[in-house]
């Protein structure tokens, strides 16, 4: 018996899933817990592991097309089993999610797709027509019973097709003309090879042409969730800037043993994590999300900080869960640890889930604040800036002082911004005593 | 030219045959002074004498393997049974002898017999005096099986029959035997086995069919003309051997074919003849389902209206042609 190869459900509120590659090809023999395929969910891409040894049989879905979770994607059995042509509709999330609509429409599409011949009711000889005149079988009308299309309507089709003869828009045919363009030579990239002007720009002068990037995995994930949330939330920026005197005395204080213990080295990251999680204990609006469809809002018990991690393939926001029940010495581990996974693309799903609060850290570059977009459904986020040298008045003197800026973006519709500014402040007050934090 | 019944058709070349070559010999039930249950052998036990006209008792299996025996022996015996429902007595003899032998003893022996028998129903002779089950022979493998459907196919094809060294079912269709042809030359010629006859050429639609359904076929194809749809009909002959390469070529040119004979559809024949243009090169230019005629999976009723019911008639095969062409 042939089995499917489902579309896993790696987090609670994964929906559908993005094949990223294939690393199996139909006919190729597949051992127990060999990667069959790479998927790629809201938050992360993994490799799906077969849990059987035989042959991929079928693959339903091409590379970049979302499945919703728990269709079969495909079927591993042994050579030359029998298998359905077209992807069975997912069955275990009918009964319990509207999920299930999604799945129909979706094999509705795949099923009707535009390439796929092979569902069209024709008779043999009508498909060697076809094949001879270059018809697609799509676009002839049937006459048969139920539609089925005989010979004569290829036929047919074909000599109204033929009338019309070359298909061009009408501006192609003007630009032709002008520059003496034969359109007979140029290859249409419209519908039935119809010809734009862009056909003919491409055939006209040599342009140096773009690089066009596909816009897919992490890269199209951040695009959808930041649209999402830079249109639907209501964001407030507050600012401030924080004196981190003491908190360079206490990571030079600390490093030493830091390094000794742990073998990596204490930075702001973690010294700023750390502050944010004591902070936000105090502030359990700010540790808070909302759930639009049961109109509440969910105040988190633990405090488990995202720390925003930039790799090459687009922005990952690893979680160090109760960051605030954490020493500095287990948080460095685990930071540094996450973020090394991050950018060798290691992380695990779980490894991203359950995040109350995220803290997003441009200081290494030369920015002094920037307005950060909240990771929903979280209620705020913390966008870090450099720290720079900068003029104070402290008891009437001016004095430079390492000042770095903070900006907090929150959502307005959970927390006012009185109580954010409070959050703020408090953690200015945390970052500038910072031996507070370790009481 | 010369005109002549099914009957005389078949009794000339017998006579013709036995004039010429005398191991040829005649066995049956009622052959001799009766003439045969249709006369085709009448007049001959006068001519040929009861050594080479022989009356048998009631034994289609007696019979059968007496000829099978003689036929080893270097005679070349035609048997008659009265009616081929009677041939599954005979069918040990039949399957297990008459076809094995010459390809169990590598070729040392032959079995040249040919035995001649009515099929067919429309006769009113009820459920065991009428059925087609040519399908039953045709599955053997070194039986060969003989449909003539008309007088002069019916003597041209005997002859081709006696001269085989194999064992042949020549079967002759009862509602046949006083329809006539009237170019039967009065020579001996012979058909060869395994030669499809179109017996009308046409454009849009094959109808293969064979012995009564022939008929029928040329009466749809001549009463479609008139609206304007060209038939082919195509007569095998012979279905074993089949000539595969004129109806695939027919299919080829026509597109749609329609495949009738009068024994049951279930199991019959014609799912064989379907199956094999499908499987032909024919395919890729088939523009509609391979259409099936045979007659219902019924005892042949004793009753002359539910009796054509059960079987293909001309109206049948007209619906059947437009159904390929969509046509109502």
């Amino acid at each position: 018996m042939a089995k499917e190869i489902f579309m896993p459900k790696l987090s609670s509120t994964m929906e559908t899933g993005t094949i990223l590659q294939w690393l199996k090809n139909e006919g190729d023999p597949v051992e127990m817990g060999e990667p069959v395929f790479e998927v790629m969910s809201d938050k992360i891409n993994i490799e799906v592991e077969a849990y059987e040894e035989g042959v991929l049989l079928k693959k339903y879905y091409e590379v970049d097309e979302v499945v919703p979770v728990n269709t079969v994607v495909g079927y591993i059995g042994e050579e030359n089993e029998e298998v359905p042509d077209t992807a069975p509709a997912g069955e275990e999330e009918k009964a319990e999610e509207p999920v299930s609509e999604a799945i129909e429409e979706n094999t509705l599409e795949t099923t009707t797709d535009k390439t796929d011949t092979s569902k069209v009711r024709a008779t043999p000889a009508a498909r060697r027509a076809a094949k001879e005149k270059g018809v697609s079988l799509f676009e002839v009308t049937g006459t048969g019973p139920k539609q089925r299309i005989h010979q004569d309507d290829v036929h047919l089709h074909a000599e109204e097709d033929g009338q019309q003869e070359l298909k061009a828009s009408p501006l192609a045919r003007k630009w032709a003309e002008a520059d003496n363009v034969n359109l007979e030579n140029v290859e249409g990239s419209g519908p039935r090879n119809k010809i734009y002007t862009r056909d003919l720009t491409s055939q006209s002068e040599q342009i140096d042409e773009p690089e066009r990037v596909p816009m897919q995995g992490i890269r199209k994930v951040v695009a959808d969730r930041m649209t999402e949330s830079a249109s639907n939330v209501p964001h407030v920026t507050l600012y401030s800037d924080i004196d981190m005197t003491e908190a360079i005395r206490l990571r030079s204080q600390l490093q030493d043993k830091m390094v000794e213990k742990t073998g990596y080295k204490l930075s702001y990251t973690e010294i700023i994590a750390k502050a944010v999680a004591v902070t936000l204990k105090r502030h359990p609006y700010l540790n808070a999300s909302l759930n639009e469809e049961k109109n509440e809002i969910i105040l988190h018990q633990e405090v488990n900080i995202g720390i925003a991690v930039a790799t090459e393939q687009g922005l990952v926001v690893p979680v160090v869960s109760k960051t605030d029940q954490k020493g500095f010495t287990e948080l460095v581990k685990e930071t540094k640890q996450l973020g090394e996974s991050a950018r060798k693309q290691q992380l695990q799903p779980n490894q991203m889930q359950g995040g109350t609060f995220t803290i997003s850290n441009l200081g290494m570059y030369a920015v002094d604040g920037f307005t950060p977009i909240i990771n929903q459904p979280e209620a705020a986020i913390l966008g870090v800036g450099r720290m720079k040298e900068t003029p104070v008045g402290v008891n009437g003197n001016i004095e430079l002082r390492p000042m770095m800026a903070f900006s907090l973006s929150f959502d307005h519709r959970i927390v006012d911004g009185a109580p954010a500014a409070a959050f703020l402040t408090d953690l200015k007050h945390a970052l500038e005593s910072p031996y507070e934090l370790l009481m | 030219m010369r005109e002549l019944t099914y009957v005389e058709a078949l009794r000339e070349m017998m006579s013709q045959e036995m004039r010429e070559n005398e191991n040829v010999f005649l066995m049956g039930e009622d052959i001799g002074v009766y003439g045969g249950a249709f006369g085709v052998t009448r007049g001959m036990i006068e001519e040929f004498g009861p050594e080479r006209v022989r009356n048998t008792p009631i034994s289609e299996a007696g019979i059968t393997g007496s000829a099978i025996g003689s036929a080893l022996t270097g005679m070349q015996p035609i048997v008659e049974l009265q009616f081929s429902d009677f041939i599954t007595i005979a069918m040990d003899q039949l399957a297990n002898q008459a076809a094995k032998l010459r390809y169990m003893y590598g070729g040392k022996g032959n079995v040249p017999m040919v035995l001649r028998t009515p099929a067919g129903s429309g006769t009113g002779a009820a459920a065991q005096h009428s059925q087609s089950l040519e399908a039953w022979v045709a599955h053997i493998p070194g039986l060969k099986v003989v449909q003539p459907s008309t007088a002069y196919d019916a003597k041209g094809l005997l002859k081709a029959a006696i001269d085989d060294p194999n064992p042949v079912i020549f079967y002759e269709h009862k509602l046949l035997y006083k329809t006539s042809s009237e170019d039967v030359p009065e020579e001996p010629y012979s058909i060869p086995l395994g030669q499809a006859d179109v017996k009308r050429e046409g454009e849009d639609v094959t109808i293969i069919a064979t012995t009564v359904m022939v008929h029928r076929a040329l009466e749809a194809a001549k009463s479609l003309a008139e609206e304007g749809i060209s038939v082919e009909v195509i007569d095998p002959r012979s279905i074993v051997p089949l000539d595969e390469e004129t109806i695939i070529q027919s299919v080829i040119k026509t597109n749609r074919v329609v495949v009738a004979h009068e024994a049951v559809k279930r199991g019959g024949y014609g799912g064989e003849i379907a199956s094999m243009i499908t499987e032909s090169e024919a395919f890729d230019f088939l523009d509609a389902p391979v259409k099936r005629l045979g007659a219902s999976p019924v005892p042949v009723p004793y009753n002359p209206e539910l009796e054509k019911a059960m079987t293909p008639q001309t109206e049948d095969l007209i619906r059947a042609v437009k159904d390929t062409l969509n046509r109502e």
